[in-house]
């Protein structure tokens, strides 16, 4: 039995001597075919994996380097720019369909020819459907509105802030407390009075006694020429 | 070439501000120009048939009207 075991480990010991090289070498003949037949060069043979593949072919050679960065930022530039503008534009039509029309802003607006109202009349008209009042004041009246002590009335308003040339007086015919219409040249303060609970309006539209608590309001007017307003 | 793009590049494109300015009127201009230049377009195409171009004829027409 040891003479069979001895002789068996011996021959153990030479296989795995020898064939170790051997498998070896066939392994780097195989290799080394693959790599003559194939055309694909790895670039992990040999070296390692620490060998990087040449990019030197996409290097740009000479020249500017501003170039390309200065294209790319203005593509992105460009592509910003429109895009604003077309965000700005679906904006503006958005809220360009929400305001009036031309024709609902051209009913809005009134033109009046002062030169038929003589000096110390009333004229009423309609504005988007109330009563507006004009009236052109007279020299005494237009000094009566300035020097009224307005710092103590009810509603307390200058009367150079309520009218935009003195001998125009022009404001809106509805009553501040229920929406009368009050009847000019009337009331104890010779402007206008309201017929349903007694409001009395100086010359100048302010309130001056009964319940209504504000002077009558002014809408927007404006003076394109001589002898024209404009309500709106 | 080389110094024109180069201080092109610091001029407008390094600071991200200047580069945000310039894109947003760039953008004015560019809507500025496209109105502009589509309505003369419009009106080159529409020469004689707009109410701006015969306007003279049919207001004169008005004026002699009330004259008589």
């Amino acid at each position: 039995m040891p003479a069979l075991a001895n002789t068996t480990r011996a021959i153990a010991r030479s296989w795995t001597q020898h064939s170790l090289p051997v498998a070896r070498a066939g392994c780097v003949a195989m290799q080394s075919r693959d790599a003559s037949t194939s055309t694909f060069e790895s670039p992990f043979k040999g070296q390692g994996s620490t060998k990087i593949p040449s990019f030197g072919h996409y290097k740009k050679t000479g020249g500017d380097e501003n170039g390309p960065k200065l294209m790319s930022y203005f593509m992105v530039g460009t592509m910003g720019a429109l895009a604003s503008l077309g965000a700005k534009a679906t904006v503006q039509d958005f809220l360009v369909n929400m305001s009036a029309s031309a024709d609902v802003l051209a009913q809005a607006k009134v033109e009046i020819d002062l030169a038929a109202i003589p000096e110390g009349k009333n004229v009423i008209i309609k504005w988007r459907g109330k009563p507006v009042f004009i009236r052109h004041r007279t020299e005494g009246e237009i000094k009566e509105a300035e020097d009224t002590k307005w710092e103590s009335l009810r509603d307390p308003q200058k009367d150079a802030d309520r009218v935009k040339k003195p001998e125009w007086l022009i404001m809106l015919g509805v009553c501040t407390h229920l929406g009368c219409v009050p009847i000019g040249e009337a009331g104890d303060f010779g402007g206008w009075f309201c017929p349903c609970h007694g409001s009395h309006y100086d010359i100048s539209g302010r309130i001056r006694k009964g319940p209504a608590p504000l002077n009558l309001e002014i809408p927007e007017y404006d003076f394109p020429e001589d002898g024209k307003v404009v309500i709106g | 070439m080389a110094g024109l793009t180069s201080f092109v590049y610091n001029t407008v494109f390094r600071s991200n501000v200047t580069m945000l300015t310039t894109v947003f009127a760039s953008a004015f201009a560019m809507q500025l120009a496209f109105d502009t230049g589509s309505d003369r377009i419009w009106d080159s195409i529409n020469r004689g048939r707009q109410w701006k171009d015969v306007k003279v004829r049919y207001v004169q027409k008005a004026e002699d009207d009330d004259d008589e």
